[in-house]
């Protein structure tokens, strides 16, 4: 079965009910030639099962389909940014942090603040270089919550969160953005991939600015949020 | 001396960094930045050279005396040796 994600022609042989779902969306026509071809073996899941007794077939096949793909799109322009990705008058907002800080907690701040707002990819979006300029894409490998759209959208800005009592935002100092993004992404082992992917964020980090947001869980958060990252590009 | 296997330097939003692939990586998942005159000297050291040459070549590039070359050079090579970036 074919798969259009992020632009990408993705051949995957998904056996199992969680991705069969989180991937329908992203159907496309058996004719169209593939990028790439992702195949796990039984072998694989028989392996994976022995190294994590934790898991089942459906997770696995979640968490390696996408790991493949994610490798795959160092190939095409692109890498994955670990974030919360909402969408609000046809711009991207990515949220990054470690695990268990709250991006997903702010981007549903973001729906109830903003009308037409919606989540892009509450996990795992993958972001490309295209000739219009950097776009986020919804993927079918979104986290827990399955909040995905498959759609590309202009990339406004990205915000690395942080807790803290009340809410503020600033621009964040250039060395910090590559810690911080190097720490939420995949870096490829092979020196060529790292290569193509360190291009990438060369690309990213020229033509998107990127903000620390401080806040809390209060709808004044996405108003800071958005407010922040509007202004400096009204003054540029 | 030389950098060791594995640490690679790029350029990245203007910054000059250095990341860790292949089996470096397994140890290594942190981040380098330098400034010019950092990169100038890993580019040497990734290349290999002798404390003497990296000494020339810093003198040919930079308008520093002997003295402040080799103060650059050591302060660099003993935050490198202390990382274990560096191989003798």
């Amino acid at each position: 079965m074919k798969y259009n994600i992020a632009g990408i022609i993705v051949d995957m042989n998904i056996r199992f009910p969680r991705l069969t779902m989180q991937s329908a969306d992203y159907k496309c026509s058996d004719d169209d030639a593939a990028n790439v071809k992702i195949r796990l073996t039984p072998e694989f899941y028989e392996q994976k099962l022995i190294e994590n007794p934790h898991l089942d077939y459906e997770m696995i096949e979640y968490i390696w389909m996408g790991a493949e793909f994610y490798n795959a799109l160092v190939h095409f322009d692109g890498m994955l940014l670990h974030s919360s990705c909402v969408v609000y008058n046809n711009e991207a907002y990515l949220f990054s942090a470690p695990c268990g800080t709250g991006k997903s907690t702010h981007t549903q701040l973001w729906l109830k603040r903003f009308e037409g707002a919606y989540i892009l990819n509450d996990d795992k979006p993958a972001i490309r270089i295209t000739e219009n300029g950097v776009y986020a894409y919804g993927t079918p490998f979104s986290g827990k919550t399955n909040l995905n759209v498959n759609k590309g959208v202009p990339i406004k800005g990205i915000c690395v969160l942080e807790r803290d009592t009340y809410n503020h935002i600033e621009p964040i100092d250039p060395d910090e953005a590559l810690f911080s993004i190097l720490n939420q992404t995949v870096r490829p082992v092979n020196e060529e991939d790292m290569d193509k992917m360190l291009s990438t964020l060369d690309k990213v980090l020229r033509s998107v600015p990127v903000y620390r947001l401080y806040c809390n869980m209060e709808l004044d958060a996405p108003e800071t949020a958005y407010n922040g990252m509007n202004k400096s590009t009204d003054s540029k | 001396m030389k950098t060791k296997k594995g640490f690679m330097l790029r350029s990245v939003a203007n910054r000059h960094v250095v990341v860790a692939v292949g089996q470096a990586s397994v140890d290594f998942n942190g981040l380098i930045t330098l400034n010019d005159t950092g990169a100038f000297i890993w580019k040497k050291l990734s290349e290999g050279c002798t404390y003497d040459e990296l000494l020339a070549d810093m003198l040919k590039e930079y308008e520093v005396d002997e003295a402040t070359a080799r103060e650059g050079i050591d302060a660099f090579l003993e935050k490198a040796r202390g990382a274990e970036l560096i191989e003798d």
